[in-house]
């Protein structure tokens, strides 16, 4: 991408073609107060209060000026801190102050503004015709007064969470904001998501209290307390206020352990007081064994850990690893320490997979613990987020390179070494990482997610295989003389790879020639696979079971279509578990004999979670995928479902109506399969009478299926 | 985090169904013909044939004023409240309109004010149930609403204007569409933009900017398709001129336009009228149709390759759609609200694609130089520095208000005294706004100052689109300047803060002022704030909002301190008094 050079406040800088004025100022640490600007939506410039001068006729608004070889920026001089005083009374002057967002937690952004500047009684006279207030909404009240018009909630409906509710209304002095053809909030089609709330600056969109988050084991911490912490120091009140317990401080006796390797979580600790250690416990906890390739892999592994040639060993280190169960590795050198101010367990958070490490406390200690979708709004500020994505790949890298059995036999240092010339690389469904003859040029491990292989035949391509966690592609373009790609990569859902250059790959393998025989080998093993592959009809059953997303699954409810008679005994029996509404229907899409029944698949990488704006839907400790009592209905996770498995259940729900007391309203919350995990079974399976009714790992149970077989490459 | 939950940014893609404010538009005008206004049913109805969200619906039906949101009444009517009409007596029009039908109940006839028709030659105007009369009054008025209620056919508004013959036709005696037939023979696309660059021809809308590099700049931007918009929403109080063109020589108009698509390479073109211009609006599209018949404008011009489609396209309303950016949002069919510049719409207009936007009179002035040759064009200016001719309205205190055509340079004073009769009754000019609202108000001293862009920004004042209003000695300055910051208050957009606050508190200012409300410390308040409009709102609206009363407090100080430091009106015009129910 093409630099360009610019100078702000005196201060040459350099950011890449395409900046705005405000991201170059502060990717450069000059902050420009705004207050129409969320960082993690479009910019408009309407509230003018980010202009600064660029040397031009007029001030020009810096959130939307793209930055220009050149250009000389004053942030500060003062003609802009005139024109941004001038515009703060303005608003100031027609603002309820102090609003209910300042009544509430403290931190209403025009308030905020206003006290920095000193402006305390605007010299405009108030607006006279009021422009109301609207209660309709069960969770969300709406103070027109102290709206600002700064479309971030319409931004925030519209093209973040594309409820397409939130609009302007009116034109000029008597414009607002309005929810569909102007109706009162409660009567519209809002789903009550709360994005509005968390995006708005001001009181005009403030939490009604009535939903309540529940983390257990801790106590809960207040908002304004949090924006004490420069960690939180960029979330919204209202955002911090709706989700009351989403925060909670929990202590720690020293040895105590916080979250285990391979536990699904969906929270994330911050270390207030204290330290702890990291351990990784195992290499490739969840490789799946067997023969095959993988089978392969276990004598490879054997055989690089008891090869003389690693370099610098000078640690006490297993002399062999059994992969068929979790082995302490290192278990006692703990990879890192962490301390106040650190962060950990957001990782889970960001990608939706089992914890990738262990953490112990070493201390006692204070801890935040916080739910998902207080990371996710942490990161709309592109600072923090930019902060976190650095870490986040740090540790990423570091963790899977110490935990890939191929590398199991190399040093620490090498290892090390290595996590510096290597890459890590995200891709989304259907992003194609290399082609079929293209110049290999690179080396790839599977970190997360599913990629297909597929080669070009005339007729179709043809799947001859999928990777999981823990596979590696690339080196057959790499090792044979050829040095073309013999098939295309594509992903299947998001996906994490670790690059290993072409040139680093080859330097490691003459520093390890083991690896290299026995990549060797595997590339040969494949090579002939594949052709075995070209022959069988089975790749068309390969080709069905990726499309219809199975490899995905942990968990599949499936039906023997040969033993089941219809009778229905399963969906009842659903019904019977969950308050009279079954979470299964009894019809899907077909996989061989089996009918993959509408029921939840307890993702691998969750779709459903994406975004939760409360982060009620989630994993506590275990697979099965909760929805929690603090659900607001929004109904995106059941849009963001790809097989339809999460429904919508309406009910009664007793709301205050002052002065008349209660009332009884229909509201929504989602609801899907928690495998019935207060049972030992799920009750669809147990009430079959027929034994037709599976829950399996799809993975497992289709590996070695009627010859078809489906097997990760791994 | 970093992957699906975020597409926030990605602009809405916009439904193939709803390209363009056309369809819009014309279905939102369809539910208003049959139900009368706007009512909720119909439009979730067609929410969901668009496939468009009810809110983009309802953002677009409450921003213009063409639509209505409640039933109106039987008999809707509509005075226009600014500038010339305010001059003209349209606030007791107003009141005894109000008076008249108040027997007959707001259900049957009720009674509003708006912002200018267009019609200051023959103030003041007011609408009724849309259709426009002129000169209006409250007896002849009243005639009207009780006859169509007796059954009788509504009268023709608007009476039928004469032929005149104009300097600027170059087609008395020959073919029209001349300078379009020869430039499809030589196709010499380069040879226009350099003969406007030498004939100094600069937008007629009121900037001046040089139409060459305008049209240089789209032809030379890749893109396809490219679009060509003529900006014919005349609606500042005082300009009066497009109409005139469009009436007297609509040829010119279209010819200017398909010249210009030909030259840049645009293929489908917009006259952008507003919707309240219904005569001009039937002779455009006469004019649209002869074209097509003549093989001038669609597919296969003149028998050639070329094509170009040019269409009306009626402004549901609003000041602020004659903003470029904005008139391009409501082509789109969104709110007008003016775009951040950069980018400009030269390159980044229609759809996001190159567009040339040019006003009326620009357009007009093609065929002219092509067929006349740069020398003709240039050596009808007044002067060395000013070239062709020019059309300019001129309204307010006049004798003979109307439209004139003059050459660029002549001097103002020829044109109030020598054209336009001077004041009425002997009585002197005191002041005088050379470009309607936006240019604010001069002393009579400078009325011997040269029409032409230079000469009138060397005089500290703009020559803008031509729209001279006069006020003689016995108005009051700060009125006016009330009257015309209120007339911006009304048509802002509300989308930037200075603009939506700063031109709702500065009336409120002034109108504390009329009534004696006023401070000393008011005049840095309105120094401070007339700067931050200037120097931060989005487009030309919000920063010309402070010039009527900055040129007032420049030019009659003394006048506007006797209401603010004595609460005197030494016109006698305002109320000045406490009491005063707020406008």
């Amino acid at each position: 991408m093409t630099q360009i050079e610019l100078t702000i406040d005196g201060k040459a800088v350099t950011v890449d073609e395409g900046t705005s004025v405000f991201d170059a100022a502060r990717l450069h640490g000059i902050p420009v107060p705004v207050l129409c600007h969320q960082q993690n939506e479009r910019p408009i410039g309407v509230c003018r209060v980010c202009s600064v001068d660029c040397g031009e006729r007029v001030l020009q608004a810096s959130c939307v000026r793209p930055a220009e070889n050149g250009m000389k920026v004053e942030t500060n001089s003062d003609k802009v801190k005139k024109a941004r005083r001038m515009l703060i009374e303005l608003l100031m002057s027609d603002h309820p102050s102090p609003c209910a967002r300042q009544r509430q937690s403290g931190d209403c952004e025009l308030e905020m503004l206003a006290a920095a500047e000193g402006i305390t009684a605007p010299r405009f006279a108030k607006r006279i015709s009021p422009r109301g207030q609207d209660n309709s909404s069960l969770v969300i009240s709406v103070d027109h007064e102290a709206c600002i018009l700064c479309d971030r909630c319409i931004r925030g409906c519209d093209e973040v969470r594309h409820n397409d509710v939130l609009g302007r209304r009116g034109k000029g002095y008597n414009a607002g904001i309005a929810f569909d053809l102007s109706q009162p909030m409660g009567k519209s089609s809002c789903v009550s998501c709360g994005e509005c709330m968390v995006s708005c600056p001001t009181g005009a969109l403030t939490n009604k209290s009535v939903i309540q988050t529940v983390l257990p084991n801790g106590t809960p911490v207040r908002a304004d307390e949090l924006k004490q912490l420069p960690f939180f120091r960029n979330v919204s009140g209202t955002f911090l206020d709706l989700n009351g317990n989403a925060v909670i401080k929990r202590h720690f006796k020293a040895g105590d352990i916080m979250c285990r390797e391979g536990e699904y979580g969906s929270t994330a600790f911050y270390i207030l007081e204290g330290k702890v250690q990291i351990f990784l416990a195992t290499p490739m906890a969840h490789v799946t064994t067997g023969g095959g390739v993988s089978g392969f892999i276990q004598k490879l592994t054997s055989r690089l850990t008891g090869s003389a040639e690693k370099p610098g060993t000078h640690h006490s280190r297993p002399t062999s690893i059994q992969i068929d169960a979790p082995v302490d590795l290192e278990y006692n050198n703990p990879v890192a320490e962490l301390g106040p101010g650190d962060l950990f367990g957001e990782m889970t958070c960001m990608n939706l997979y089992p914890r990738s490490a262990t953490v112990r406390a070493s201390t006692d200690c204070v801890m935040l613990e916080m739910l998902r979708n207080v990371l996710d709004v942490i990161q709309r500020n592109k600072t923090m987020r930019a902060e976190l994505e650095l870490n986040y790949r740090r540790r990423a890298l570091d963790d899977h390179l110490r935990t890939v059995p191929l590398f199991a036999g190399l040093s620490r240092e090498f290892v090390e070494s290595l996590a510096t010339k290597v890459e890590l690389v995200r891709l989304s469904k259907g992003d194609v990482i290399c082609r079929q003859g293209e110049i290999a040029d690179a080396f790839y491990l599977v970190r997360i997610g599913f990629v297909k292989v597929t080669e070009e035949r005339t007729g179709g391509d043809l799947v001859l295989a999928y990777l999981g966690k823990g596979g590696y592609f690339g080196e057959i373009g790499l090792l044979t003389t050829r040095g073309l790609r013999t098939a295309t990569v594509t992903a299947l859902d998001h996906v994490e790879l670790v690059r290993i250059d072409g040139k680093e790959f080859h330097e490691m393998l003459e520093l390890v020639p083991s690896i290299k025989r026995d990549l060797m080998a595997v590339a040969r093993e494949r090579e002939e696979q594949n052709k075995r592959h070209m022959g069988a009809v089975n790749a068309i059953t390969l080709d069905s079971f990726l499309s219809q997303g199975l490899m995905e699954s942990n968990s599949l409810l499936l039906i023997d279509l040969d033993k089941c008679t219809r009778c229905d005994n399963c969906v009842r029996a659903c019904a019977d578990a969950h308050d009279g509404v079954t979470r299964l229907i009894r019809e899907g899409l077909r996989f061989d004999n089996y009918l993959v029944a509408t029921s939840c698949r307890q993702c691998r990488d969750p779709l459903c979670m994406v975004g939760c704006p409360v982060g009620s839907i989630r994993r506590r400790n275990s697979l099965e995928i909760v929805i929690e009592d603090w659900c607001v209905g929004c109904g995106l996770c059941a849009r963001n479902c790809p097989y339809g498995n999460i429904n919508m259940h309406p009910f009664e729900a007793m709301v205050k109506d002052l002065p008349q007391g209660q009332k009884a309203v229909v509201s929504y919350k989602a609801t899907s399969c928690d495998l019935c995990s207060e049972h030992a079974e799920p009750s669809c399976v147990y009430a079959c009478p027929h034994d037709a009714a599976h829950r399996v790992d799809p993975n497992e149970f289709f590996k070695n299926y009627s010859g078809a077989k489906i097997t990760e490459l791994s | 985090m970093f992957r699906r939950g975020c597409r926030g940014l990605v602009l809405l893609s916009i439904p193939e169904a709803f390209k363009g404010g056309k369809l819009i538009f014309d279905k939102l005008r369809e539910i208003q013909r049959k139900h009368g206004y706007l009512a909720a049913d119909p439009l979730q109805a067609l929410s969901k044939q668009l496939n468009v969200p009810l809110y983009q619906i309802n953002g677009v039906a409450e921003f213009y004023p063409e639509f209505h949101l409640a039933p109106p009444a039987k008999f809707h009517i509509e005075v226009c409240r600014d500038m010339v009409c305010h001059l003209r007596g349209a606030d007791r029009l107003t009141a005894d309109l109000r008076q008249r039908f108040m027997p007959m109940g707001k259900r049957v006839v009720d009674v509003h004010e708006r912002s200018c028709l267009g019609q200051c030659d023959a103030a003041p105007a007011l609408t009724i149930n849309e259709a426009v009369f002129r000169d209006a009054t409250s007896e002849q008025t009243e005639i009207l609403v009780r006859a169509s209620m007796a059954g009788l056919d509504a009268p023709p508004h608007v009476p039928a204007h004469l032929p005149v013959e104009l300097k600027a036709d170059p087609y008395v005696n020959t073919e029209k569409y001349g300078a379009l037939r020869e430039l499809v023979k030589t196709r010499d696309w380069e040879g226009v933009i350099s003969s406007l660059k030498e004939a100094a021809l600069g937008g007629m809308g009121g900037a001046g900017f040089p139409t060459s590099i305008k049209w240089d700049v789209v032809k030379k931007t890749p893109g396809d398709p490219k679009y060509i918009v003529c900006n014919a929403d005349e609606s500042e109080p005082g300009t009066i001129k497009d109409r005139f063109i469009m009436t007297h020589a609509p040829h010119l108009v279209v010819e200017g336009v398909i010249i210009g698509a030909l030259v840049t390479g645009a293929r489908t073109g917009y006259i952008y009228l507003r919707h309240e211009y219904r005569e001009q609006e039937a002779i455009l599209r006469e004019e649209l149709e002869y074209c097509r018949k003549e093989k001038l404008l669609g597919d296969g011009i003149l028998g050639t390759e070329l094509s170009f489609h040019l269409e009306m396209f009626i402004s549901p309303g609003g000041y602020i759609c004659g903003e470029g950016s904005a008139q391009l949002e409501a082509i789109e069919g969104k709110r007008a609200e003016p775009r951040n510049r950069p980018p400009n719409s030269a390159t980044h207009g229609l759809w996001m694609k190159p567009t040339v936007l040019n006003n009326v009179e620009t357009f007009a002035n093609v065929p002219q130089i092509l067929t006349r040759g740069v020398q003709w064009y240039r050596s009808q200016g007044h002067h060395e520095a000013a070239s062709g001719l020019k059309f300019v309205g001129i309204s307010g205190d006049i004798q003979r208000p109307g439209v004139y055509e003059i050459p660029m340079g002549l001097p103002l004073s020829e044109v109030v005294y020598g054209l336009a009769g001077g004041p009425p009754d002997g009585r002197k000019v005191k002041a005088f706004a050379p470009s309607g609202a936006a240019s604010g108000y001069q002393p009579a001293s400078k009325l011997d100052t040269r029409l032409d862009f230079k000469s009138m920004a060397a005089a500290g004042t703009m020559l803008g689109s031509g729209a001279i209003v006069i006020l003689d000695e016995t108005r009051c300055i700060l009125d006016m300047a009330l009257n015309t910051v209120t007339f911006f208050r009304n048509e802002s957009c509300g989308k930037c803060v200075p603009c939506r606050m700063g031109s709702a508190k500065m009336a409120d200012m002034l109108a504390g002022w009329t009534r004696g409300k006023g401070q000393e410390s008011d005049f840095e308040l309105i120094a401070d704030l007339s700067e931050t409009m200037k120097q931060t709102s989005i487009c030309g609206l919000g920063q010309f909002v402070p010039y009527p009363i900055l040129t007032a407090l420049q030019n009659f100080r003394e006048e506007i301190e006797a209401h603010v430091l004595h609460r005197k009106c030494p016109a006698g015009v305002c109320p000045m008094r406490g009491d005063e129910v707020t406008r």
